[in-house]
């Protein structure tokens, strides 16, 4: 059913009454789980992602096998659960799609992570996606980056993720296309939109998916809306670690 | 009997596992983390924690397990059923003087699904729960009949139940209770079609209707896990407990129609005063059987003993040294364990009363 965003040059509001440089509501929360190393809970709108990080642990495979003896690796699981979505779902973890996301968040991390430290180990990041509502990697990544802070993994900063779109898809209007920040599910179905990660506060950008079709003239817009969202996600991942952080100074002083 | 080499295998020596023996042993049951023996761990209950699933809820154990359960349902045309109609058509006046008595469900429209982290969907452990947890469930066809819209058309609900830590402990306790409370939470549009007609429902949310409505009795069914050694019997048992249990039960209870007169074999003792039924009981295959033996002194070579061939001396139970049990349990243990989740007053009711209080937050 294809979306009606006609309606979006009338009033500049969006189907969910946001403009086009706003965030969905977006809420973290960190140290969940306590059986594991680390865990977080993330949600953005109505996607959300539980994760919990195990690691850095001793190679379970033969280490030849992993091919890397002098830094830790990182291996991605995510499994969709089968009521995440509108209607009931099970998704097999061959999974075409979930594997390509695996792959990406395993890279983003490999490289910020001082995978050095740890020679010989791995980090096994797991991601349970409870419930499915668009930008789904940029959730991913989010809560793969409070957990793996809650497991305690040094790494160089905050790996911070948001969507941009843009409003039509056709060159016919040009100049009126806006571009948008954090699409929910209804609007990735119809419009073109990429995935942006960035690292730290210096725009330095550390993932960049895109599968649909768009306009080059375009591209630059949106890729500076994304990375200025991604700036606003990490004010809030901020506010999160760093009260987490202020609970555990307070416990330790009594 | 159910498989428990899917459990990682406690690390504990025969002398480590001869101590936690004795103490459980003991009168009264000395735990490990000081709870009575009929004292559960605490958890941490959630519920409707899902806006897109009908109903959803999530338990925390204090060992950190975790798990959450979704429950989805979705609006499936029925299998016309021949041999039903016959029925219905020789007894036609009957059945319509009974009104609703036509309602029937069908085993089906129930689907579970278990997830365990580390486990392929086809390995015995998830395969084996979600068979128990679906037998509690359907064992009255009382369930299934919930989920009846009409002639044509029926509910088909889907119950995921992931575990999103490592199994620490026999995760059946955590995985029924969360069910029970995601069941508990679980509402359904309210129809507004009438009879056979293609089904239509109120798309208000606020007017659906419990699955579960609080004003009956009927409750989802709950699993219990309890254990005995000697003649202690001990409730919600921990990984170590279990390592060295000599019986471990199953056991599934759901609240009762007050109508309800159960009818069993097994003299299970008081029953009548309580307000629980039994659904089921399965044993299942202690993981202290595979444990290894302690060897006494007399017959240890490495203390000045001497090896010996005789079987009598060798299989001597010894104070102090771990033996793993053999043999089945004994009628009358069972009875009583049953008993003790049953009664007036008992584990089995404080569970469920526990868990319903969290549905009404």
């Amino acid at each position: 059913m294809p979306l009606d965003t006609s309606t979006y040059s009338l009033a500049l509001l969006r189907l969910d009454g946001r403009r086009w440089n706003e965030l969905r509501r977006l809420t973290a929360q960190i140290s969940t789980q306590a059986s594991a190393d680390g865990s977080s809970f993330l949600s953005m709108g109505n996607t959300k992602v539980i994760c919990t990080v195990t690691g850095p642990s001793e190679v379970k495979a033969a280490p030849g096998a992993s091919g890397r003896g002098d830094e830790a690796v990182v291996s991605v699981e995510i499994s969709v659960a089968g009521f995440s979505g509108v209607e009931r779902k099970r998704r097999g973890k061959g999974d075409k799609r979930i594997y390509e996301m695996q792959t990406t968040i395993a890279t983003a991390f490999q490289a910020t992570l001082f995978t050095h430290l740890y020679p010989r180990s791995t980090i096994t990041i797991s991601l349970h996606i409870l419930s499915l509502d668009g930008s789904l990697l940029a959730t991913c990544l989010n809560a793969s980056t409070l957990a793996l802070i809650d497991a305690g993994v040094p790494m160089r900063d905050y790996i911070c993720a948001t969507t941009a779109g843009s409003t039509s898809s056709y060159s016919s209007n040009d100049e009126k296309a806006d571009p948008l920040l954090d699409l929910n599910g209804s609007e990735e179905l119809e419009l073109p939109f990429l995935t942006v990660a960035t690292c730290g506060t210096e725009d330095e950008v550390s993932v960049l998916v895109m599968e649909t079709r768009v306009q080059v003239g375009r591209l630059e817009g949106m890729l500076a809306v994304g990375v200025d969202g991604c700036k606003q996600v990490r004010d809030i991942l901020d506010v999160v670690v760093r009260a987490r952080g202020k609970r555990i100074l307070e416990g330790s002083q009594l | 009997m159910a498989p428990s080499s899917a459990l990682q295998q406690v690390l504990l020596s025969p002398a480590e596992l001869s101590y936690l023996h004795t103490s459980l042993a003991s009168t009264p049951p000395i735990r490990p983390d000081g709870r009575t023996s009929r004292q559960f761990r605490p958890l941490i209950a959630e519920s409707n924690i899902l806006p897109g699933t009908n109903g959803s809820a999530r338990i925390c154990f204090d060992d950190g397990t975790e798990a959450i359960v979704g429950a989805k349902a979705e609006v499936e045309k029925s299998r016309p059923v021949f041999a039903a109609r016959e029925e219905e058509g020789e007894g036609e006046e009957m059945a319509e003087g009974q009104g609703e008595g036509g309602e029937r469900g069908r085993n089906e429209w129930v689907d579970i699904s278990v997830e365990i982290p580390g486990m392929r969907d086809d390995d015995s452990m998830p395969v084996f729960l979600s068979a128990l947890l679906s037998e509690a469930l359907l064992a009255d066809g009382g369930f299934t009949r919930k989920l009846w819209i009409n002639r044509r058309f029926h509910w088909k609900l889907y119950i995921d139940i992931l575990l999103l830590s490592q199994p620490l402990s026999y995760p059946l306790p955590l995985l029924s209770l969360t069910t029970h409370l995601a069941l508990l939470a679980t509402r359904l549009p309210r129809l507004k079609s009438e009879k056979d007609e293609d089904p239509m429902f109120d798309d208000d949310w606020e007017a659906s209707v419990f699955l579960f409505p609080q004003s009956q009795t009927a409750k989802p069914p709950a699993t219990l896990l309890v254990m005995a050694v000697s003649s202690n019997i001990i409730f919600d048992p921990s990984k170590e407990e279990l390592a060295v249990a000599e019986v471990v039960l199953a056991v599934s209870i759901s609240s009762s129609p007050s109508s309800f007169t159960p009818e069993s074999e097994m003299d299970v003792g008081e029953r009548k005063g309580g307000s629980l039924k039994l659904l089921a009981v399965r044993t299942i295959d202690p993981p202290s059987r595979l444990t290894h033996p302690g060897v006494p002194n007399v017959v240890n070579t490495a203390t000045g003993g001497t090896a010996t061939d005789n079987m009598e001396m060798a299989m001597a139970r010894e104070e102090g040294v771990w033996k793993s049990p053999r043999g089945g349990a004994k009628r009358k243990l069972i009875a009583e364990m049953i008993r003790k989740v049953l009664e007036k007053g008992g584990v089995g009711e404080e569970v469920l009363d526990g868990l319903e209080a969290v549905g009404l937050e």
